[in-house]
């Protein structure tokens, strides 16, 4: 393979032997969901369809196969995330001033007024968040957080505390100049970098823990409309 | 032991077959049906990330893959109450 001459040596040769099959599934999942797109007439589905545009986004990310991959797939599935999440309301107030009618904010069909949503709550975010302050990083984040947004959730029925929320986007953040100020650490002090990676890693672990805060000020201000 | 190719070459196999079928496949009219062939792809890519060791990457996309198909069905289920047509 001619383009072999690119690869540093480092790349194991299973990564480099799968790259081009990677490449062309990519390629042709995204030729198929833009095909699909163009030949579309209904706008629900063409955003369906963007779904698997971003999966053939994805795969050709994959495809390098290192740690740099693994840090552009994140940006780009919240990227997604947000583009889905946006096209969506702009569609639904779109219908809605078209047809003069409302719907439910979160059309649930079920009353989610279980036992275990009153008793289990605080017992189960505790260990979610004490497991994930254990993990920290990213992941210690990613699992405090759904301890986090279980709570919510399920204090929702009851009513979510009001003004903790804010305090606690503010401390998300603090948390995330705790996170810039030890990036900064590792290039200027060098010899601090047991102090630089501490402060990132639990920087980053109570930013990701309280985004989760942030849907709590949404609910909020949407439950407090009704 | 575990054969990488194996994982690999069914990750694209799913994907494909995945996004054909949310593409053209039976039935995808309805808004529903189309979400639901949307989960084959992401299966497959799945598969891909776990090939690569894409462990963080995994774990974000299980869980946006869930909550884009909740956004979704949402959308759907609210512009069906509208009386919009889908």
């Amino acid at each position: 393979m001619s383009a072999s001459v690119l690869v540093p040596g480092v790349v194991s040769p299973v990564v480099v032997s799968l790259f081009v099959p990677a490449i062309f599934t990519g390629l042709i999942v995204g030729i198929i969901g833009l095909m699909a797109i163009a030949y579309q007439k209904n706008d629900l589905n063409a955003l369906i369809l963007t779904d698997i545009v971003g999966v053939g986004m994805l795969i050709l990310v994959a495809a390098v196969g290192t740690d740099l991959a693994e840090a552009i797939i994140l940006p780009g599935l919240v990227v997604e995330l947000a583009e889905i999440l946006a096209i969506s309301e702009i569609l639904m107030s779109r219908e809605m001033k078209k047809k003069g009618k409302n719907a439910e904010l979160i059309p649930l069909p079920l009353s989610m007024d279980m036992e275990i949503m009153t008793t289990a709550p605080t017992f189960l975010a505790l260990i979610l968040i004490v497991h994930g302050a254990f993990l920290s990083g990213f992941t210690g984040g990613a699992v405090a957080g759904g301890g986090i947004l279980f709570y919510v959730l399920s204090k929702r029925m009851r009513g979510v505390p009001a003004n903790t929320w804010e305090g606690i986007a503010g401390v998300s953040g603090i948390a995330w100049c705790l996170w810039l100020v030890g990036f900064l650490v590792f290039f200027v002090f060098p010899q601090y970098w047991l102090l630089a990676l501490f402060l990132a890693a639990f920087g980053i672990f109570i930013k990701v823990a309280f985004k989760a805060g942030l849907i709590g000020v949404i609910g909020r201000e949407e439950f407090s409309k009704k | 032991m575990f054969d990488i190719y194996i994982w690999f070459y069914t990750g694209v196999a799913l994907t494909i077959l995945g996004s054909l079928g949310t593409a053209l496949g039976p039935g995808v009219k309805d808004p529903i049906t189309r979400t639901l062939n949307t989960e084959v792809a992401a299966v497959g890519v799945s598969l891909i990330f776990l090939t690569y060791n894409h462990t963080i990457g995994l774990l974000t996309f299980i869980a946006a893959t869930a909550i884009i198909t909740m956004i979704l069905l949402r959308a759907i289920v609210r512009l069906e109450e509208v009386g919009a047509e889908l």
